[in-house]
């Protein structure tokens, strides 16, 4: 299959920090392909060149297909309603509106609204409609679901599976993991401006291994534990506590990020 | 309508929506013209022939240098201008729509000036009302294009306020529209000879459409527009 995207060789700087040190990339046709690292990584910047919206070094980028970009930080005029808006990109793209969309995207609804009234999560969704104005090949989404609650971000994972549907690739740069993992076919780990691993999510579970947090408060004090085996640490916690009549007050579990995690393998092992 | 069309239109609503700039085009400026025209008028009857001319020099540079500008540093100094680069939009669709917008903005507030004068303070209307006109769209085309100037340059809105007003306020005293400029002390009379205020007057007033006030307006106009197209590329290109 002809990909949809090839990076080569990509370098850019800024200044004297070199950001992207001759990053390769091939991301394919349909695919959902996800870009992780920690903040300052590289991830905007990478997608932004890919996007032709910032000027690399040098590098070969190539790109085949139409594209609808959302960005990080995105904003427009405060007082223009969403149907303005997209009336506006649309005229420019010489493209009907596909009512479908909208409605899909709930932009409709909004439609009364001025752009500085919207929600956040109503913004992100005008974004989204608007990268997807042209019926893009391939649709970049640069954290499409910060700040969004938890109906916001499910609603639109059901939105990016529906364009996955249609045959659409799809590159998302997310700090989500557990987003990542529902979503996405691939995923790219960036790290000291290259990338440090490329493949299914699996694929970076079985190396890296699986890591929880387990937070609990008591009366007395906050304790953190870290596990791969949550049940079992979970209740020998709790029968110790209750052994020694200690209240727990709150008892939260998350998740390293897998990205953390495989950074933290790969400073361990240089060391 | 096509793309460019639209957002003409649109921006002629978003300003209307704007408050800022009914405030800077129409309120401030009609309420100046109020006040004034009854002072001026009054104190010295002589002012009743420039008048008209005064009131619209004071009405064009408010609506261009403290109305223009902030709804550019909205688009340029903004993640707006990389939402237009990612969709398609070209860069200079907000300074062309912003312009034109915000010239009928200005001929419309310049045209109340133009006819609420004479009945309230009994001001001489210009004798040749189309050489009049044109001279005012030509001061208001280089007024909103130093404008443009400011609104591409300063990034945020806290710094744009204040070097707007010092643009705003030299241009307006020393333009010789509250008193002859030849009565200002040299170093004054000279910064009053460069400011377009002083220019776009003399313009307006009976008979001064002529290539003697007119050049000097040309001159700003090409270098303004040529600095815009620079700071336009730059925004491109980064």
């Amino acid at each position: 299959m002809k990909d949809a995207i090839q990076v080569r060789e990509l370098k850019k700087s800024y200044g004297s920090h070199m950001v992207l040190k001759g990053l390769d990339l091939q991301i394919e046709k349909g695919e959902i392909f996800a870009l992780l690292g920690v903040n300052g990584a590289g991830k905007t910047t990478t997608l932004e060149c890919i996007e032709g919206l910032r000027k690399y070094d040098s590098g070969a980028i190539t790109v085949n297909g139409k594209m609808g970009i959302q960005l990080q930080s995105s904003s427009l005029p405060a007082h223009i309603k969403p149907m303005e808006a997209i009336k506006l990109f649309a005229k420019w793209n010489k493209t009907k509106i596909d009512d479908t969309m909208l409605n899909g995207l709930g932009i409709k609804e909004m439609e009364k609204k001025q752009y500085i009234q919207l929600s956040t999560g109503q913004k992100r969704r005008l974004h989204l409609a608007l990268a997807l104005i042209g019926n893009p090949d391939i649709i970049f989404l640069d954290e499409p679901t910060a700040g969004l609650d938890v109906e916001g971000r499910l609603s639109l994972h059901e939105q990016i599976r529906k364009l996955k549907s249609y045959g659409k690739t799809i590159i998302l740069a997310s700090h989500d993991m557990a987003e990542v993992e529902t979503l996405c076919d691939r995923i790219a780990i960036l790290n000291n401006g290259n990338i440090a691993f490329c493949g299914t999510a699996s694929k970076l579970t079985d190396m890296v291994g699986r890591k929880y947090f387990i937070h609990i408060k008591t009366q007395q004090k906050d304790n953190t534990f870290e596990t791969d085996n949550i049940e079992d640490t979970l209740i020998s916690l709790l029968s110790e506590l209750k052994q020694k009549k200690i209240h727990v007050l709150d008892i939260k579990v998350d998740r390293g990020t897998l990205e953390q995690h495989f950074i933290e393998m790969a400073r361990r092992e240089a060391e | 309508m096509n793309g460019f069309l639209y957002g003409v239109a649109l921006q002629w609503k978003l300003d209307i929506r704007s408050k800022s700039l009914l405030v800077t085009c129409y309120i401030v400026p009609l309420i100046f013209f109020l006040l004034m025209g009854g002072i001026f008028t009054s104190v010295m009857p002589e002012m009743r022939s420039t008048l008209i001319q005064s009131m619209i020099v004071m009405s064009v540079s408010m609506g261009a240098f403290i109305g223009l500008p902030p709804s550019l540093v909205e688009t340029y100094g903004s993640d707006v201008k990389k939402v237009y680069k990612a969709n398609g939009v070209p860069l200079y669709l907000g300074l062309v729509t912003m312009f034109l917008s915000a010239f009928v903005h200005l001929m419309i507030s310049c045209a109340i000036i133009l006819l609420l004068a004479p009945i309230l303070f009994d001001a001489i209307m210009p004798v040749q009302l189309p050489f009049f006109f044109l001279a005012l769209a030509i001061f208001i085309i280089v007024s909103l294009s130093i404008g443009s100037i400011l609104g591409l340059i300063v990034k945020n809105q806290a710094k744009l306020t204040m070097i707007a007003q010092l643009v705003f306020l030299p241009s307006i005293m020393l333009s010789g529209i509250m008193f002859p400029i030849d009565l200002l002390p040299d170093f004054l009379e000279a910064l009053g000879r460069i400011s377009p205020a002083s220019w776009g007057y003399r313009l307006m007033l009976d008979n001064g459409l002529c290539l003697e006030n007119l050049w000097y307006l040309i001159l700003v106009f090409c270098a303004a527009a040529i600095i815009c197209a620079m700071l336009l590329n730059k925004q491109k290109s980064k």
